[in-house]
């Protein structure tokens, strides 16, 4: 095998840690530096042209960089341990360069630390930045294949970047028509830094104020036909039933038996895009009939739940209605559940509670009553409450009166279950933006609320907004708007500038293009798509067949566009239309003899075929006029057409 | 010889191995994440391998080929084989690699061009060489696929025996005459005849070539006068492979004092001659020796 050469090791170095940059959120820093290190000192060795390190130097740097990379992440297995060991071996890899064969390892490496940072990414502009590295690689390659002498690097990116335009229709017909699995294979080890975002598994009043400060997209939802009104715009996510004093609880057990609900009102049909959140639970409006989301489940509380945790993004067709009518009474353990409080804790909440109900028997008056009293005692509504202590509920309610969705839903619920009425927390996204550039609406983590079921006997669970009745212009529109302006905190462009805001929006569609139409792509997807080209019961097996079918074509075309360029063919048009008129005739008999010019060889095609004489004479002089001698009034446009029209048959007549 | 489409076999290379299986992790990897962006990239690289198979292929299509049929060379030296690439296409072929025997050389052919490639095949003992075909091989672009040819041109390897010998020319030895003749020789400048290639350079008639002239080389009358018989039959007590090689030194010797001289060995004979076609002759004929096949 041929030693390499400084520009060699330059280049591959380039594209390794151009590779390596794709990494630089999910990797420690340290780890590109330590590639970029061993470049350096391999790039600075070559340049004063000695040869790769000795090789217990390489194994003590190996063993040292792996026992770091094991300290940080204590497994080699799993996405970004992988990814961080692989990539040091590539560094080492670098430094021990010495011959091609180690170069085109490395390139192996790169590849699949492109796909690697692909696996758990859903953004356009790194598939094409990982694209742009591998057409560096494949320009390297080349260069190492090709030392000849060594050209200018020009031709070689120009050589590469028609290669990868040969190969991108294949791999469309790949991509659209090879065969999805429904799951994974085995299941995929939970990477310790892929976050949770959005709600919790647990909720104190105080947690829904940082996501409402988060920009971040929670889901999107298209609506198959006209949207609910705002009032009706609650997306259920996380119920709780247990309170300790301080913080909700809920599970996620499955109802055992289907509740008894009658639905009515109109149905509302829609397709929630969710962002992975690495939770279970699926956003619906109030109160789901159906979804497609396969082995989902609905839980007691009525929340969609997923059987593992969304860590992709996903679509799950819905249709939910507005009312529902509970036909079973709540069982006792349920009651008992949903009535329960902690012993002891928020006494002034309980004996304010209990002083209302005996003002106000009647259940639905006593929300009433309870409602009335945020609407008028001076409860105000910030993203920035003080801190609560120990009796986090009598300490809002009669001390700092000022808190978010959270406080509100969860000092109502206290005071319902404190006067008997069974109550529960229900946490969620409420509202969201209509983006009217794509006919969709985004749900960001700042539409995140908590709101409150109540239990009526006869009725079911009711829901109750209790912070609607602080801010009621919060139930129609975004968090922001209605936070007090002394403590506003959010971003301040928001809403100010009118075509920022359009912008926003319009980069959203086009990511919600993107997230509709590449990251979800699926067997269902295939499918639709098979039914387009009117391929009757779409199954694997027929896709494979289409697959197959158009694979072959495209390997047709790609033979003919590779050897098309074999023919040699002149850049002069007028050469091509001779040439062309010399196939015509040749088909007809007469092929020209290599020794003949045009002249000529019109003579003896009209020795032989008087039929044609007068034509062929005719193109032939045409052509030597243009060639060789052209006189005003001749057009190479005027000869290709006549060589166009010009059809001799095979026999004269 | 041009090198057609039915004709070009085409693997991957060991390289081209190990990516297959890196593609097929990138694949699984793909479909477990169900990360269609991972797959896109999979399928990309993927596809590119597909494409480079089409492009490998192609640097050998339609190529033209040519070899010198017959090849001189000594025993124990070197034999340049030159090939001729020739490309009427409008696209370069770089990296065409040519093995015959067990000799190899790169080369490439460039668009619309000829270009000559050179192939150094050790010659390790006397005798004629025949070669049936040589190959055509190529890794553009990426080294990922080989794609080769066979091409069935016969090329005939003359190896003559080493020049060794300690013996001088007889008639160097028999009387001075001939060592005076030469010097004589010199002197006995005859006229002028064209210049033919392997002349040595003091024959050289630079002043008339100085002059604006056809390229001439003196004569002497002297040369021309004695030819010299070179025989098998003088060198008694060595053995074959002794005497051949001694011939051939003795070919050479005369060939460079540009001396007239005839070769006879058992069931040959090579009538008095000299220049260029004469040398090959006796020295092909040296190589060919008891049929010898090397």
């Amino acid at each position: 095998m041929e030693r390499v050469s400084f520009e060699h090791l330059l280049s591959i170095s380039a594209c390794l840690l151009l590779a390596l940059l794709a990494h630089v959120n999910s990797l420690p820093v340290w780890v590109p530096l330590i590639v970029a290190i061993c470049g350096a000192i391999r790039l600075m060795m070559a340049w004063r042209g000695g040869g790769a390190p000795k090789r217990w130097v390489l194994l003590t740097v190996a063993a040292l960089v792996s026992a770091l990379a094991f300290l940080k992440f204590h497994t080699f297995n799993g996405l970004p341990a992988g990814t961080a060991l692989l990539a040091l071996m590539m560094g080492l890899k670098l430094l021990e360069t010495a011959t091609r064969r180690d170069i085109y390892i490395i390139t192996l490496g790169i590849y699949f630390l492109c796909i690697a940072a692909l696996l758990n990414s859903e953004s356009f502009w790194l598939l094409g930045y990982l694209v742009g590295v591998c057409w560096l690689t494949s320009a390297t390659l080349l260069r190492l294949t090709t030392s000849q002498p060594a050209s200018a690097w020009l031709p070689s990116l120009r050589y590469g970047a028609r290669l990868l335009a040969q190969a991108l229709p294949l791999a469309l017909i790949f991509w659209l028509l090879f065969p999805r699995l429904g799951g994974p294979l085995w299941s995929l080890p939970v990477d310790s830094d892929s976050a949770e975002s959005g709600l919790g598994e647990s909720m104190s009043p105080g947690d829904i104020t940082q996501l409402a400060q988060s920009d971040e997209i929670a889901f999107r939802v298209h609506f198959l036909a006209a949207p609910p009104p705002p009032e009706e715009l609650y997306w259920r996510g996380p119920v709780f039933n247990d309170f300790n004093g301080r913080k909700w609880y809920g599970s996620l057990s499955a109802s055992r038996k289907d509740p008894q609900l009658v639905l009515n009102g109109p149905a509302y049909r829609y397709v929630v895009s969710l962002e992975p959140h690495q939770h279970v639970w699926i956003f619906t409006l109030d109160w789901l009939k159906e979804s497609n989301l396969p082995r989902a489940f609905l839980t007691a509380d009525h929340t969609l739940v997923s059987p593992f945790a969304v860590s992709r993004p996903v679509d799950v067709a819905a249709t939910s209605y507005p009312h529902a009518n509970f036909l079973d009474p709540l069982s006792e353990r349920l009651r008992q559940r949903e009535l329960d409080l902690p012993r002891g804790a928020n006494p002034r909440t309980r004996q304010l509670s209990q002083r209302l109900r005996a003002e106000h028997p009647n259940d639905m008056e006593f929300v009433g009553a309870v409602l009335q009293m945020f609407a008028q005692q001076p409860y105000y509504y910030t993203l920035t409450p003080p801190k609560l202590a120990d009796d986090s509920v009598d300490q809002f309610l009669f001390d700092t009166k000022r808190g978010f969705c959270g406080h509100y839903a969860s000092a109502f619920a206290v005071l319902m279950r404190a006067a008997g009425i069974p109550a529960r927390v229900v946490t969620g996204y409420q509202g969201g933006t209509f983006n009217r550039f794509s006919d969709y609406w985004i749900l960001r983590q700042s539409n995140a609320h908590a709101w409150d079921e109540i239990w009526i006997d006869g009725r079911g669970w009711i829901r109750i907004d209790p912070t609607a009745s602080i801010a009621p212009q919060r139930v129609e529109r975004d968090v922001a708007d209605s936070v007090s302006a002394d403590t506003a905190t959010v971003s301040h462009w928001r809403g100010h500038s009118r075509w920022l805001a359009d912008a926003r929006l319009r980069l959203d569609a086009l990511s919600e293009l993107w997230r509709e139409r590449v990251l979800t792509f699926n067997q269902d997807s295939q499918d639709r798509l098979l039914e387009m080209l009117h391929i009757p019961d779409p199954d694997g097996e027929k896709l494979v067949m289409v697959l197959a079918a158009a694979l072959g074509c495209v390997l047709v075309w790609l033979t003919w566009q590779v050897r098309r360029e074999l023919d040699a063919h002149s850049p002069d048009p007028a050469v091509r239309s001779y040439a062309r008129l010399c196939t015509k005739l040749a088909a007809a008999g007469i092929p020209r003899r290599a020794h003949e010019g045009p002249e000529s060889y019109a003579e003896r095609v009209a020795g032989l075929r008087p039929d044609l004489a007068v034509q062929v004479e005719m193109l032939c002089r045409y052509y030597s006029n243009l060639r060789f001698a052209p006189p005003a009034g001749l057009s190479v446009a005027q000869f290709r057409a006549q060589v166009r029209g010009f059809r001799p048959s095979r026999s004269p007549r | 010889m041009r090198i057609s489409r039915r004709r070009i076999y085409i693997l991957p290379t060991r390289f081209g191995m190990m990516l297959a299986v890196i593609l097929a992790a990138m694949l699984i990897a793909g479909l477990n994440y169900n990360s269609n962006l991972g797959l896109a990239f999979a399928f990309l690289v993927a596809s590119l391998t597909l494409v480079t198979m089409h492009h490998c292929n192609r640097n050998l299509l339609g190529i033209l080929v040519d070899v010198t049929t017959e090849i001189d060379a000594f025993a124990g030296r070197e034999a340049g084989v030159d090939f001729v690439l020739r490309n009427e296409s409008n696209v370069d072929r770089p990296d065409v690699e040519i093995r015959i025997l067990s000799a190899a050389g790169m080369g490439r052919s460039s668009a619309r061009n000829e270009d000559l490639v050179s192939v150094v095949v050790a010659a390790p003992g006397r005798g004629v060489l025949q070669v049936e075909q040589f190959e055509l091989r190529t890794r553009y672009p990426f080294g990922w696929f080989y794609a080769w040819t066979y091409v069935q041109s016969p090329v005939t390897i003359f190896v003559a025996p080493a020049p060794l010998g300690s013996r001088t020319l007889p008639s160097n030895r028999e009387s001075g005459t001939a060592a005076a003749a030469e010097t004589r020789g010199d002197e006995d400048f005859s006229g002028l005849r064209a210049y033919q290639p392997g002349v040595p350079l003091k024959h050289m008639a630079w002043k008339s070539l100085a002059r604006g002239g056809e390229a001439a080389v003196r004569t002497y009358t002297g040369l021309a006068a004695q030819p010299e018989w070179l025989e098998w039959t003088a060198l008694e007590g060595l053995d074959t492979e002794a005497r051949l090689s001694q011939l051939c030194l003795w070919v050479l010797e005369s060939d460079g004092a540009q001396r007239p001289y005839g070769l006879r060995i058992p069931g040959t004979e090579i009538a008095p001659s000299g220049g260029a076609a004469h040398r090959f002759a006796c020295l092909r004929t040296l190589a060919a020796y008891g049929g010898g096949t090397a």
